[in-house]
């Protein structure tokens, strides 16, 4: 069991021994179902430290491919994103996979990029969540957008895909998959792989993880 | 293929061959790295040393060889056999439209690992991924069953891979995952940096095995008598029907050519006939292209240029 296993485990053992009622879920894999949990402890953990787990911790890291300078990796497995960088090497990112970030892997570009980038939520959202009805118009981007800082949104053969590298109002979640959202990154680092990717950067979801839940 | 065909044959005798001079001849362009230099080499010494109009096209493998047949392309640059077995059995015994150079490279598929990965779960054979214990190193979804790519949905070999993972049996512990090369290379990538266990489909030449610690799965050596492959096109229940229970036959590839070359452009035939490229050769162009991120059609060029003695050789 990787870290990762673990620490979402220990939240949903939280979550479970607290009844808790929030509004927030957490993807248990050996069950396949959504599992409600309080995310206290990681917001704890994250004032505490003012950062995600070192693992999810921004850092070049040595990474041996194929693929050239500016490619984006995503690994929902393990929830790192890699941008490779020349001579053998990446900067490794924590990432968190939400529901619409499920089932999907294949490679996509990056399409266009926008700051504060404004956020509509889904149909099925507005209809469950009064809060997201407020926004069914649209939400403008700012602090409380779940899309946070940033967002890199994902193209196939020219067109819009509907998935999304984005930042994200919850900093606590990276390294878990939390119910909403697609590939979020906190505010910080999503800025950061903004600013060094271009249009067009070939961008590959691996075929593992997270990528292979299907209808949950 | 030589453009237009029909237009050349209702031409006259005297015109005819005029034209068949001047007609292009179409390169087919598989998606991996060595066919892509390949037909670039071809393109540039039929071009520049032989002086004919090229093209180059970009055709998945199971395709090029019924467009020879059709008439829309000339050269296959890597036919793959066995696993091409079939189809080249059709179109070159039955149909006579396709003929394959003498000349091969050998070649070698496998079901891989990682060396790290077989240093910490111990597997080393590949009839130990039909053990659920051992399959579930390889489970990345919490399915219960493990992970291992077999292969693009293009390839010739994937449907193969099908066969021997139900002859193994790992069908039922391993999910079977057919995707892109480059996604599947750049899973391998990420397992390297974390050490994670991971098992591939392999082949060689492939730069792979110069970037990473990549070993072949052992397996019992090849035994034609294991071995039964149908096509869908020959029985619809061919994977039920199909066996194959031990490793690869040793592979090889050959440039295959439309037949009508050695009427129509004799001295392309010749020169298709006499090219010898060799694995290692295969293995660099493969590591260029990939790693350091050449243009196929560059590392051609530089293999023309360190080579120019051989072509000159070949196309005499």
């Amino acid at each position: 069991m990787n870290a990762l296993k673990l620490i979402a485990g220990a939240l949903m053992m939280v979550a479970l021994a607290a009844g808790s009622a929030a509004a927030t879920e957490i993807f248990d894999p050996r069950t396949k179902s959504w599992v409600r949990y309080d995310p206290s402890r990681a917001m704890r953990y994250y004032q505490a430290h003012g950062s995600v787990p070192s693992d999810f911790r921004r850092q070049v890291v040595k990474f041996r491919t194929a693929e050239k300078p500016g490619t984006i990796i995503i690994d929902g497995n393990k929830h790192f994103l890699y941008l490779v960088l020349p001579n053998f090497q990446a900067i490794r990112y924590g990432i968190g996979v939400g529901r619409e970030g499920f089932g999907w892997a294949g490679i996509v570009t990056v399409g266009r990029k926008a700051k504060w980038p404004r956020w509509t939520p889904p149909a099925e959202m507005v209809a469950r969540d009064p809060k997201a009805a407020k926004w069914a118009g649209g939400m403008p981007g700012g602090p409380e957008n779940p899309l946070g800082a940033r967002a890199l949104y994902l193209y196939e053969g020219g067109r819009d895909t509907i998935y999304r590298i984005h930042g994200t109002n919850q900093p606590w979640s990276i390294g878990l998959d939390i119910s909403s959202g697609c590939i979020r990154m906190n505010n910080d680092d999503v800025t950061d792989l903004y600013e060094r990717v271009k249009p067009g950067a070939k961008v590959i979801v691996l075929m593992q993880g997270a990528a292979l839940y299907r209808g949950v | 293929m030589i453009v237009p065909r029909t237009a050349a044959a209702a031409l006259a005798l005297v015109a005819a061959t005029a034209v068949a001079q001047a007609e292009t001849v179409i390169i087919g362009m598989p998606d991996w790295p060595s066919a892509q230099v390949t037909a670039h080499i071809i393109a540039g010494v039929v071009k520049d040393g032989l002086g004919h109009d090229v093209k180059l096209r970009e055709v998945s493998t199971v395709e090029i060889i019924g467009a020879i047949d059709r008439g829309e392309v000339d050269v296959h640059p890597e036919v793959w056999l066995p696993n091409s077995a079939a189809v080249v059995h059709e179109y070159q015994n039955v149909r006579g439209t396709l003929s394959l150079s003498p000349r091969s490279v050998a070649a070698t598929q496998h079901i891989c690992t990682t060396r790290q990965t077989q240093d910490e779960t111990g597997i080393s054979n590949l009839s130990d991924l039909s053990n659920p214990d051992v399959a579930q190193h390889f489970d990345t979804d919490a399915d219960g069953r493990g992970e291992v790519w077999i292969g693009a949905n293009t390839w010739s070999s994937t449907r193969i891979e099908r066969v021997r993972a139900k002859s193994y049996g790992y069908d039922e512990t391993m999910m079977l995952l057919t995707m892109p090369e480059d996604q599947a290379m750049a899973s391998v990538d990420v397992a390297v940096a974390l050490g994670t266990p991971i098992v591939f489909y392999c082949y060689t030449p492939h730069y792979l095995f110069a970037l990473h610690d990549v070993v072949p799965l052992s397996e019992p050596a090849y035994d034609p008598q294991t071995w039964t492959i149908l096509t869908p096109e020959e029985d619809p229940a061919w994977l039920a029907r199909s066996e194959a229970k031990t490793a690869w036959q040793p592979a090889r590839y050959h440039v295959g050519y439309a037949t009508a070359l050695k009427e129509s452009h004799g001295d392309v035939a010749q020169f298709l006939d006499k090219l010898a490229i060799s694995a290692d050769d295969a293995e660099a162009m493969s590591y260029a292209v990939h790693v350091d991120r050449k243009d196929p059609q560059e590392v051609a060029a530089a293999w023309l240029s360190d080579n120019a003695a051989r072509v000159t050789e070949w196309t005499k």
